[in-house]
């Protein structure tokens, strides 16, 4: 029995450390060229999936090879040790999502040190960064955006719950400046709640239902800036909806969420989500490090790259993704000229 | 009589809950709407849930840290066997519960067979459920789960929902398990004093993969019933389990030492989380003050319930 234990624990640990190992193409030539690029994000979400698909896409238009990473925590002690791996191996290129705004810095000042060149996606890190790029969405933009159309799904009239999601995050303090700066342009227009402090979908759910409990026949719209808190919203007004048919409360969220979009367009919700562009963000990034290894120089003040949103009404949902690319094409058309110094 | 009825078990969270219960209903005149007792019944039935899988080890000396990532692979399992596979009505609450199960066994088996920490090994199995779950999930969520799945955890009866009913029927279950049958006897009485409890024959070993079987059940459970209420299975389901399960299992008066359980006090314990929660939404708490609000009414309550124990032991 003790040697069929031992045998069971050699048999595991070799296959955990080579079969099941998440690792794909390594750094490769374009044009007589060695890239040594590399992919981070810190765990399984369909966000990372969708940026990896612009990476995928860049590799296959380039004919450069990236190091495609996704690690097993969001932590940034793990995404440093993984990062750290990587470079060990000479990768001299990282396109990363930065867990930690402030801590992932430190990481970044070592890589920097040793002439290796870091691109943000999807957040920035806090300035002054040794990152030369950041691709993300304007998130202060998008909630504006988000607040906007809701506002005029409303009537330019009525309350409004505000659901923020990870509050010591420091992309949802700029979400509720842009919520709470356009509330402020609309007269009619009032805050009556806000709910926070949400990390799962579960407990989104129930906070949401709570704060529906608190103003059932007050509120008018709800406002979600996160993800998790748009996909609970609408299972949570849906199944409102079929408990008490009539008004419906106006929904804006963000994110394409395959369950969102259903609701979006089957008219199970009333409302819309703002689409970021993670593809673009993957394709943006890498043609970001790509020039960066061929030797351009950020332009002085060249760091912050929206990468863009479109609003998905029930009109285009089946057809923003185009919208999307194009949004991705005219970013790539002017990276050169807009973000570098000539050689 | 008050004074005897103070000196029960869980009187002291039984009182906090009629205090929070009162207080809430004259604070806002939205705690007693028919929508808000049926959102609060389910999520109760949720917590006692989650609460009575961390119990039930708890009973016997031990803990799991990897209830929530067996409640997620099991959410995973549900989706891709409807989604996937094509299954409906009970084959994809079979195959959690399967799942569940496995899972149990799988930490009982390294715990006793190899005498290593619970916390070690609940520990390291929460890593490989967890990646096995994304693995095979790759985060996506599953998504437009058919009616025969979606009635259990949005249906009600007498106004309540079905998921309060059956979390209602389990706890009711747990009490008859833990007073009246040999096996529940046996395994309080390892968690009371495992030595004690060999010497008498019973089979601790044994016992401890029970109690994580009987873990992993209720874990499965759970995350198929999350699926039934969010009409998706959702992989990321389980995260925020840990800190909820101790929360309930402990107000509700389980030791953290092993020996005691209590089916009614896991649900008072699970009525104190949800209306805290719901309470402070409805009140319009701030919500960056939010989580030291939780914090001092949780441990308002635990200090009246070391109040009365005291008072009890000076009697």
């Amino acid at each position: 029995m003790n040697k069929l234990c031992i045998a069971f624990c050699i048999v595991a640990a070799l296959a955990a450390g080579s079969g099941f190992a998440q690792t794909q193409s390594p750094g490769s030539a374009s044009g007589g060229k060695e890239y040594k690029l590399a992919w981070y994000f810190p765990i399984p979400h369909p966000f990372g999936e969708a940026v990896q698909q612009g990476v995928k896409a860049f590799e296959k238009d380039m004919g450069i090879a990236v190091k495609q990473q996704i690690g097993v925590e969001m932590t940034q002690d793990s995404e440093n040790n993984s990062i750290e791996a990587l470079a060990a191996q000479n990768y001299r290129g990282f396109l990363v999502y930065p867990v930690d705004p402030s801590g992932a810095n430190g990481l970044y000042q070592e890589l920097a040190a040793h002439k290796v060149a870091v691109v943000n996606f999807g957040t920035s890190t806090v300035l002054p960064t040794p990152a030369s790029f950041a691709v993300a969405t304007d998130v202060k933009a998008a909630a504006r955006t988000a607040t906007e159309n809701l506002i005029r799904l409303m009537g330019d009239k009525g309350n409004i719950i505000n659901v923020l999601e990870v509050l010591a995050d420091a992309n949802t303090v700029l979400r509720k400046q842009g919520v709470e700066e356009v509330v402020a342009a609309h007269p009619g227009v009032k805050i009556i709640q806000e709910v926070g402090d949400m990390s799962t979908i579960e407990e989104a759910s129930q906070k949401l239902e709570s704060a529906i409990s608190a103003n059932l026949g007050k509120a008018d719209g709800i406002i979600c800036t996160g993800y998790t808190t748009t996909v609970a919203a609408v299972q949570v007004l849906k199944e409102l909806s079929a408990k008490t048919p009539g008004k419906k409360i106006a929904l804006i969220g963000i994110d394409d969420d395959p369950i969102v979009l259903d609701a979006i367009r089957t008219g199970a919700i009333n409302g819309g989500t703002i689409a970021q562009n993670p593809s673009g963000m993957g394709y943006i990034g890498c043609a970001l490090l790509r020039m960066l290894s061929d030797g351009y120089a950020p332009k002085q003040g060249a760091y912050f790259i929206n990468s863009g949103t479109v609003f998905v009404t029930k009109s285009n949902v089946d057809a923003y993704k185009k919208d999307l690319d194009e949004v991705t094409k005219s970013i790539l058309a002017s990276l050169k000229d807009k973000y570098f110094n000539d050689k | 009589m008050l004074a005897r009825l103070f000196r029960k078990n869980q009187s002291g969270i039984a009182i906090a809950a009629v205090v929070l219960f009162l207080g809430f209903s004259l604070f806002t005149d939205s705690f007693l709407t028919p929508y808000n007792l049926f959102n609060i019944s389910r999520d109760l039935a949720f917590y006692a849930l989650i609460g009575l899988g961390q119990a039930v080890v708890m009973a016997i000396g031990g803990m799991n840290v990897s209830l929530g990532a067996i409640g997620g692979l099991a959410t995973t399992i549900v989706g891709i066997l409807i989604t996937k596979a094509g299954a409906s009505n009970a084959i994809p609450a079979l195959g959690a519960v399967g799942v569940g199960i496995a899972c149990g066994a799988f930490n009982g088996f390294f715990i006793t067979r190899f005498r290593i920490n619970d916390f070690i090994v609940t520990l390291a199995t929460s890593f490989i459920f967890t990646g096995i779950n994304y693995g095979l999930s790759r985060g996506f969520p599953y998504t437009n789960m058919p009616a025969s799945i979606t009635f259990i955890g949005r249906g009600s009866l007498f106004g309540l929902p079905y998921l309060f009913w059956i979390a209602l029927a389990i706890m009711g279950f747990a009490y008859f398990f833990f007073t009246y049958t040999i096996t529940g006897r046996y395994i309080l009485a390892t968690g009371s004093n495992l030595n004690a409890a060999r010497l008498s024959g019973v089979k601790t070993s044994r016992m401890r993969v029970v109690s994580h079987i009987l873990s992993g059940f209720i874990a499965a459970l759970t995350g198929f019933f999350y699926v039934s209420r969010m009409g998706s299975a959702q992989p990321a389901t389980g995260q925020n389990w840990l800190i909820i399960s101790f929360s309930v299992a402990v107000i509700g008066g389980t030791s953290l030492n092993g020996g005691v359980i209590s089916a009614l006090g896991l649900f008072l314990g699970g009525i104190i989380m949800v209306m805290i929660k719901n309470g402070l939404v409805l009140v319009n708490a701030n919500v960056y003050f939010e989580q030291a609000f939780i914090g001092t009414i949780i441990l308002a309550v635990v200090t009246l319930d070391g109040l009365r124990l005291s008072k009890r032991l000076n009697a």
